[in-house]
């Protein structure tokens, strides 16, 4: 599919579909399809910030200040609604600068999703939000037929098992594809509507499982997202590959689950509560390692990247502990806080190319020990 | 006889050195990068041959470092400063734990291991603030010579705070403490205080352990040097050139691939 995303979402629109702005990072996507409404994620449109340092404080992270310059540049105009989901205190915020501030002049809504992601009050609590969201968006989008909602769980369901099985090729080291092209193709799915994004994935799968092993070095990759992409672009060029990541808009919202879908609510809360540790979500450190840990173990990666969105508190928090701990069992790290669209300055090449070397030496050292 | 080359080209110098298969350190070179860096390393390669008497052909293997290494044609491998001043440092001063360089751009502290081999490193964002830079900058205010401003700051028997670390802000106070009069020694003495104290703070979060080696044009400041031993409470090694040990540790990671072949 050679068409670029605006050009996607308005041939959506003249298919008679609705379009809403999603902000990051979780939502009942299944909901919105059922209602075929096409959701359009905001993580890092490629402005420049003119309008939105107005309303914002200095320290509101980048995701935040592109999301509300989208809108006040006009650039929302084609969408009929914008959906701000709860995953933190920057983007509650943002809805109401939006909502009760400027006038969004199209309709909001607001998704909660508990913050402590265990026991029966966090579940029903899960559950008694995506029904009040279903029934607030059928008010305006409607009507919601469970049989077209079963329909969408089973394509979500599809979409992570293709996602699932892109990730765990990867981390076999069986996948033949850059850093780049990895992301460029997973992140087709925060705008495309769910038909189009299974063929965009098992096209890429075809294409790119091999059957070669592929040497080099690996690292994982944690932060919110892949930007700026000139650091998957480095990488590639030192031959090193993302064995597996904990991002935001990556791995963490994976959404998989052994049970087979039964009433559609009770499943999208099943998988809720599968998701990978994420600190938007309340996960304590404690999980957070285990995970990283299962990732490192998973992939014979060397090292670990924290690509930390700057400001981003949510991640922040952890950030600090997780390298410790890391320190600790000798995996070495690395934060590079960047600026989402902003590229790498010399200064962050040369800590990065600098740590992919420590990496390589302790590979090495590593290898020769055994 | 085989050679091997270490090239050094930073935002203001570029060092050529050459080694023999042994690992001696024949001869250097050091010259102004100016506005053209494919430029002043060839030429500091040119020098560097020449004062030794090898040529091209004699040489087996170039490394580059630096900011500008990327586009320096007659390298065969780019490797980061990090990993070339960890090198250079531990060659000349085998016990170093921590290599602190500070160079016209970037400041970076490091921490290595009994190989010379990088363990953690920290370094300066964009910001000049502790960095060669932010005393340039300085030197121009007081029209003195940035050679000059160690020793003059080690004259001074007391010191006069600077509150900024920003370059920008930094050189307005100092401006206004001129015009107030108040001693240049005491004022330039502060100035050489606050980039210590930023790098000091950047090395905390890696930690300093061993003995501690000064790298890049910032350790021919005796001012400085002064002041990192005062808060060290110990002496550090100091080479007799300490801007050519990135293109050392450089030449010494040419000779290790080969040698590992
Ligand atoms: N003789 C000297 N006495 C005191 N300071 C000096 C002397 N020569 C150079 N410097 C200082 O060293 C700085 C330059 O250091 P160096 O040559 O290591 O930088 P660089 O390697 O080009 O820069 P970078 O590594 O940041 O890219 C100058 O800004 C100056 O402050
Ligand atoms: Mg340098």
């Amino acid at each position: 599919m050679h068409i670029t995303r605006k050009e996607y979402l308005l041939e959506q629109k003249e298919k008679g579909r609705r379009l809403m702005g999603v902000f990051p990072a979780l939502y009942p996507r299944e909901i919105l399809w059922a209602l075929d409404i096409v959701p359009a994620e905001i993580w890092d449109p490629p402005l420049e910030i003119r309008q939105a340092g107005a309303h914002l404080q200095p320290y509101i992270c980048s995701v935040v200040r592109l999301g509300l310059e989208l809108i006040l540049q006009g650039k929302c105009d084609f969408l009929d609604g914008f959906l701000f989901p709860h995953t933190c205190d920057s983007i509650q915020n943002l809805a109401s600068v939006i909502y009760d501030f400027i006038g969004a002049r199209k309709p909001c809504y607001f998704f909660y999703h508990p913050k402590i992601p265990h026991g029966h009050t966090a579940r029903d609590y899960y559950l008694k939000n995506l029904k009040a969201l279903a029934a607030e968006l059928k008010r305006q989008f409607g009507p919601l037929k469970m049989d077209s909602l079963r329909e969408k769980v089973d394509m979500g369901r599809r979409i992570s098992e293709l996602l699932g099985e892109l990730y765990d090729l990867r981390a076999a080291r069986r996948l033949d594809a850059s850093n780049e092209a990895f992301y460029r193709t997973i992140r087709k799915g925060e705008y495309l509507f769910p038909d189009d994004y299974i063929a965009e994935l098992e096209g890429f799968l075809t294409q790119t499982r091999s059957e070669e092993s592929r040497n080099g070095a690996t690292i994982i990759l944690s932060g919110i997202l892949p930007n700026p992409p000139q650091i998957l672009t480095l990488l590639d060029d030192l031959d090193v590959q993302v064995g597996h990541d904990d991002l935001l808009n990556g791995s963490r919202r994976l959404l998989i689950s052994n049970e087979k879908p039964g009433d559609p609510f009770e499943y999208m809360a099943e998988c809720y509560f599968h998701m990978p540790p994420c600190p938007t979500r309340g996960s304590s450190i404690s999980d957070r390692m285990r995970h990283l840990l299962s990732l490192i173990n998973a992939t014979g990666a060397k090292g670990v990247i924290f690509n930390v969105v700057k400001f981003c508190e949510p991640e922040w928090f952890d950030v600090p502990n997780l390298q410790e701990e890391l320190k600790k069992r000798g995996v070495p790290s690395l934060v590079l806080d960047t600026e989402l669209n902003q590229g790498l300055s010399g200064q962050m090449k040369t800590r990065l190319e600098a740590f992919i070397e420590i990496v390589r030496v302790h590979r090495e050292s590593i290898t020769t020990k055994h | 006889m085989t050679y091997f080359a270490g090239i050094d080209v930073g935002s203001l110098s570029t060092e050529a050195v050459i080694i023999d298969e042994d690992a001696t350190m024949l001869g250097y070179s050091i010259q102004e990068t100016g506005a053209d860096p494919v430029r002043a390393a060839t030429e500091a390669l040119r020098e560097a041959l020449s004062l030794v008497g090898v040529s091209r052909e004699q040489l087996h293997h170039v490394v580059a470092t630096g900011y500008g290494r990327i586009n320096i044609p007659f390298a065969d491998r780019k490797i980061t400063e990090i990993s070339c001043h960890a090198m250079g440092a531990h060659h000349l001063f085998p016990d170093t734990g921590t290599v602190i360089d500070i160079g016209g751009q970037d400041s970076k502290v490091i921490r290595i291991n009994a190989e010379g081999r990088v363990l953690d490193f920290t370094m300066n964002d964009k910001c000049a603030a502790g960095t060669g830079r932010f005393l340039e900058v300085m030197a121009g205010t007081f029209g003195v010579p940035v050679q000059e401003l160690g020793e003059l700051s080690l004259k001074a028997q007391k010191e006069i705070p600077i509150s900024s670390v920003c370059t920008v802000f930094a050189e307005s106070e100092v401006i206004s403490l001129i015009a107030q009069n108040r001693p240049r020694e005491q004022i330039i003495r502060g100035l050489h205080r606050a980039v210590v104290s930023r790098v000091w703070g950047m090395a905390q979060s890696v930690g300093i352990e061993g003995a501690v080696t000064m790298s890049g044009g910032v350790a021919k400041n005796r001012g400085i040097v002064a002041l990192f031993e005062e808060n060290l409470g110990h002496s550090i090694h100091i080479h007799s050139e300490p801007q050519i040990i990135g293109a050392l540790g450089a030449a010494l990671l040419a000779r290790g691939e080969i040698h590992q072949k």
